[in-house]
């Protein structure tokens, strides 16, 4: 399906609205801008039918199962947005500021191509709104397998706020119609690409030297001790942490680094650290719960057997989770799903470790004592860290904090310095 | 590899007593085989302590390492050279990823039989041709997948008088045509020999829905049987009960429960499982399930739900001697069906969730099958 100008078309049309794109592109970008406060507006009344359970039915067709908007509702709250907007734009975000001899508009980048992922669902609808509040023309392409809670949410929202309608498009392409995805990324100004390494290297194929790419990318996240503030109370607050996320998140714990070149002391620690985790392991609720850990626990030992990577490893074992102590330093994707990596990194070591990971590197969740916290953090984030957290908050979100280091709505913005 | 032939050339396929010794020499051998021809396989059995001569009672198959379906969709593990393999069969890959797995000329040898004495027990084969409609994959030479050569291979149990499938190749993607398959339904209805009916559960529900919703039924000829195989995969959300789909069937297309047959079975572990008139899964002769602790992958009792553990010395191109699915599922014993097989039958209650729903840790997605370079 394709949405356009507020309704849905079969893609046999797909042709023909490509075809007449760029000419209703032009004429949106010449007529009056959109307002931040429409959008507002907009979500903010969609968010409280949504609340109300207006869409109660739609929803359950179309969100998987299990998964509600307990935790997205709040953010389309006009509180919410309006905070967002200040947060990363200061106050009066699009006012004109005056400079000695110009005056510098803000005005949006223009015509955003957005490519969402499909393992987060209502993330194609999030980023279409980050580009709509700062005024953008959003292209979107759907992610496979989709199916059909973006066209419905976006159908709902220009039905809310028809001034919408020319403001938003969808596809449904295949991947392999690289011709049309190359046709929608010669409109834009910008790419916005989320997902995983692939995905970023095929966006990176796809812009043209005259489309810029926004890339918000898969990352990496780790536990660092040195030391403690509340032994008990921090291992087993990192303990639920870890297996509440299942460690699938960018901000998910995937190794606990120690500030130690002891292996015994390292060996230790996972004898420590086993039963936190299996308290929380405990707590899962669900038949087999546990399964999807010893599952991946013991399909990612055999993998090391057969690489014979093995060697100087220690496993430890617990009911429904592991902890894996491994003799090298790296940050590295966990087996995820409660099996936690532990090795050593002292403090001299980090940061030369974690630049081999630039790029990747989000959150690290510090434990230690509290007269080192000032001069650790300042270590982590010279490393290249973006998110410095307590050990079990690593996953929360902290109102106006960032996006990996950026604050999105600025990168969706552009300035125009007119001399006087 | 004899012990292997004994085995599936047996002619009682539901005595397990009868036949825990040779199915025991045949682990023994198969294991063997392995640790001397996979050099991957030989370090985990070294690795966790197991060597082929460990199994001497039914209660050492447990020992046997172990290895989870998983492991095959991250890494192809062979036991021979591939230019000495029958074929090469790809799982369908629901979550993305897709194990690959060798089948040796000799675990063809020893398919046959079991298949031929398992078709006429469940009285699969007949001589009278039949029309069958495909509720799966028209084989393509780009689909390497299991289900779809099974069930291909089912349409061969009675003389097949022509094919009619569901899921149609365009433009290099499969798309289901569930109206056309309603519209051959109603022509076969009138023809002379009976239809077969062969396919994945999900879509003989969708179809039928589909049918009822149209306002059509269909009264096909006697003799006409469903053969369902593959599961509800993808479609697992929607899964209803066996009793609501084959009241269904008997509605729409006039086929009574009685002739309705299941099957199961995977690629790691191609044993013939099929349901008894009470539509239960009795384990046959061929292969062994144990039911693992889903927190410590311990043996647990009759009754008890835990992970899926399929065992069968079939297969010497790949090791999958001791396979774990992401099933869970549990046991009871064979007397208890009433069906009068003894062999113990296995539920199956549906797939762990292993891929979670969100994942943006760098790699989760590669590594979980849900990598889309768009």
């Amino acid at each position: 399906m394709i949405f356009a100008n507020g309704g849905l078309l079969p893609d046999s049309e797909r042709r023909a609205v490509l075809d007449g794109l760029e000419a209703r592109l032009n004429d949106v970008r010449a007529g009056p801008p959109l307002r931040a406060e429409t959008v507002i507006a907009a979500v903010d009344a969609l968010g409280k039918r949504l609340e109300a359970g207006e869409f109660a039915p739609l929803l359950t067709q179309f969100l998987p199962a299990g998964v509600g908007l307990e935790e997205l509702l709040p953010l389309l709250r006009r509180e919410a947005l309006e905070a967002k907007l200040a947060a990363e734009l200061g106050p009066d975000p699009f006012g004109v500021r005056d400079r000695p001899r110009t005056a510098a508009h803000v005005l949006p980048q223009g015509v955003l191509f957005h490519i969402a992922p499909g393992n987060m669902p209502g993330l194609p609808v999030y980023t279409v709104l980050e580009g709509l509040l700062t005024g953008n023309i959003n292209l979107l392409k759907l992610p496979h397998g989709d199916k059909g809670l973006s066209l419905a949410a976006l159908r709902l929202l220009t039905e809310q706020e028809p001034r919408l309608a020319p403001y938003i498009y969808a596809f449904d392409l295949p991947s392999g119609r690289r011709e049309d995805m190359k046709a929608l990324a010669d409109l834009a100004d910008a790419l916005v690409t989320w997902g995983g390494d692939g995905a970023i290297e095929a966006a990176r194929a796809l812009a043209g030297p005259g489309c810029r790419l926004i890339e918000w990318g898969h990352r990496l996240s780790f536990a660092y001790v040195s030391g403690y503030e509340d032994r008990e109370g921090e291992l087993s607050a990192l303990a639920g942490h870890i297996v509440e996320t299942g460690q699938r998140l960018c901000s998910s714990c995937q190794v606990i680094f120690l500030d130690s070149e002891d292996r015994e002391a390292g060996l230790a620690f996972c004898r420590e650290f086993l039963p936190h985790l299996e308290r929380a392991a405990a707590g899962r609720s669900g038949a087999g719960a546990g399964a999807a850990a010893s599952l991946s626990g013991h399909t990612a030992l055999l993998e090391r057997i057969v690489d014979g990577r093995e060697a100087g490893e220690a496993l430890f074992r617990g009911r429904g989770c592991s902890v894996v102590f491994r003799p090298d330093r790296e940050l590295e994707l966990s087996p995820m799903e409660g099996n936690v990596l532990v090795k050593l990194l002292p403090r001299q070591a980090l940061l030369p470790t974690l630049r081999r990971q630039k790029g990747r590197l989000q959150t690290a969740g510090l434990i230690c004592e509290p007269g080192r916290r000032g001069e650790l953090v300042g270590l982590l984030a010279r490393a290249g860290l973006t998110r410095i957290t307590r050990a079990g908050t690593m996953s929360a979100a902290f109102p106006g904090e960032a996006h990996d280091g950026e604050y999105p709505l600025r990168r969706y913005l552009r300035v125009v310095d007119v001399e006087r | 590899m004899l012990s292997r032939q004994r085995l599936f050339w047996r002619l009682h396929p539901y005595d397990l007593p009868g036949s825990d010794r040779i199915f025991l020499r045949a682990c023994r051998d198969n294991c063997a085989y392995h640790i001397r021809r996979c050099p991957g396989y030989a370090a985990i059995c070294e690795r966790l302590g197991f060597s082929p001569g460990q199994l001497q009672t039914p209660e050492d198959l447990a020992k046997i390492p172990v290895i989870p379906t998983l492991f095959f969709k991250r890494k192809t593990l062979f036991s021979m050279p591939r230019r000495r393999m029958a074929m090469e069969v790809t799982s369908s890959g629901t979550s993305g990823k897709y194990s690959r797995i060798g089948f040796d000329w000799g675990s063809i040898l020893a398919e046959a039989p079991m298949v031929v004495n398992l078709g006429f027990r469940h009285h699969l084969v007949s001589a009278r041709p039949a029309h069958c409609v495909i509720l799966g994959y028209k084989p393509h030479k780009s689909n390497h997948t299991g289900v779809t050569r099974t069930m291909f291979g089912l349409s061969h149990f009675s003389p097949p008088l022509g094919r009619t499938y569901a899921l149609q190749m365009v433009d290099g993607g499969y798309v289901p045509d569930l109206d056309a398959v309603a519209a051959a339904l109603k022509r076969l209805e009138r023809a002379h020999f009976p239809t077969r009916v062969i396919g994945f559960p999900s879509y003989l529900w969708f179809g039928l829905k589909r049918m009822e919703e149209l306002g059509l039924q269909v009264k096909l000829p006697r003799g006409s049987r469903v053969i369902l195989a593959g599961g509800w995969k993808q479609h697992s959300a929607q899964e209803v009960d066996k009793g609501t789909l084959y009241a269904l069937a008997d509605r729409v297309l006039g086929i009574p429960e009685e002739n309705i047959n299941e099957l199961f079975g995977a690629v790691e572990h191609p044993v013939f499982y099929n349901t008894c008139r009470r539509h239960h899964f009795h384990i046959p002769a061929y292969g062994r399930v144990i039911i693992r602790d889903p927190d410590t992958l311990e043996p647990l009792p009759m009754g008890r739900v835990g992970l899926v553990n399929l065992i069968s010395p079939l297969m010497c191109a790949t090791p999958t001697l001791s396979v774990m699915t992401d099933d869970l599922g549990y046991l009871t014993p064979g007397r208890d069906c009433g069906c009068g097989i003894q062999s113990p039958y296995l539920t199956i209650l549906g797939r762990v969730g292993m891929s979670g729903i969100q994942t943006c840790a760098a790699g989760a997605a590669e590594l979980l099958g849900k990598g889309e370079a768009f």
